[in-house]
């Protein structure tokens, strides 16, 4: 726990200062999983701010403050998840598809001003979001979590109120396609994946 | 041989998410990150607060109309008073008089 549980029990009590102090606790860990769960950096804090702006509005559901990291991390899954779905509908436009850094580091790439370093990370991300791209949003978040941030099954039974078992089958479901999109790509970082490798 | 191909596969898959997760670092937040929060909490809250009032008004006057409506049913209305008051007999004497027999006069058949 990165606060007290007086904290979260003042906060949920109305206590705004002792909210700011969740947030301040918070902010940096939730960023960087949405970071990862959602691959499109200009959009990162607007999405923190949603699951923040959530996490207020249902503190008082909260039963015990021993529970209050799941809980965060469901808020910040659904947000997420919320954002993604809103996404695809937009994806119409190939060009709109493209984030704001993509769009600076492909021009920039273009003029050959980017060191390797810089090139080879954008390299993964892309690979990493095609590969995603095979599977379903909600497996994508899935995947992401407990491969990517590392969350332990028991953490994730946690998070999604599902039994361990049926979590394992649906990691390995969603990890077949994505090993599947791999292979069809050259299982090389980089290689062009399959957008869709049927669900 | 199979299994060996997908064990390199599996190592690949591991080391390219370990990678992605090294590709996106936790950005730092903006300085505007914790007014946007409360600017977007009080924005909720005005919003929620104009509805609730919407909605308590709306209930108030379906409220004051259900009791307005009970009240004209309940009251009596003096119209429909002998209709409810009056007994069959009473108004059937009342519209039959001595003077004008209830049964057919023959010699008006005739006419």
């Amino acid at each position: 726990m990165l606060v007290d549980f007086a904290i979260i029990q003042r906060a949920q009590g109305g206590d705004s200062a002792a909210f700011n102090d969740l947030v301040l606790a918070y902010r940096k860990r939730t960023l960087g999983t949405i970071a990862r769960l959602i691959s499109r950096p200009e959009d990162v804090e607007d999405v923190a701010q949603e699951v923040f702006l959530r996490l207020y509005f249902s503190l008082d559901q909260l039963r015990t403050a021993e529970v209050f990291e799941p809980w965060l991390y469901r808020l910040t899954v659904n947000a997420a998840y919320d954002y993604l779905r809103k996404q695809r509908r937009r994806r119409e436009s190939r060009m709109s598809d493209l984030s704001e850094q993509q769009v600076v580091l492909a021009d920039a790439l273009a003029g050959g001003r980017v060191d390797h370093d810089v090139r080879q990370r954008q390299q993964v991300r892309e690979t990493v979001d095609e590969l995603l791209g095979a599977v379903s949003e909600a497996d994508r978040l899935l995947l992401t979590l407990k491969e990517v941030e590392g969350l332990s099954l028991k953490e994730l039974e946690k998070i999604y109120r599902v039994k361990e078992n049926a979590l394992k089958v649906r990691l390995f479901r969603a990890r077949q396609r994505v090993l599947k999109a791999l292979a069809a790509s050259g299982g090389q970082p980089g290689g062009s994946a399959p957008a869709k490798a049927g669900r | 041989m199979d299994s060996n191909r997908q064990d390199g596969e599996n190592a690949a898959l591991d080391a390219l998410f370990r990678a992605y997760r090294e590709a996106c670092p936790a950005p730092d937040a903006s300085a505007n990150f914790m007014p946007a929060i409360w600017q977007r909490i009080e924005e909720r809250q005005r919003s929620q607060f104009f509805l609730g009032r919407w909605a308590r008004a709306l209930v108030t006057a379906a409220a004051v109309l259900s009791l307005g409506m009970a009240a004209y049913l309940y009251i009596p209305h003096p119209r429909n008073a002998n209709v409810n008051v009056e007994s069959y007999v009473e108004t059937s004497a009342a519209s039959h008089t001595l003077d004008a027999p209830d049964f057919a006069d023959p010699s008006l058949d005739e006419l």
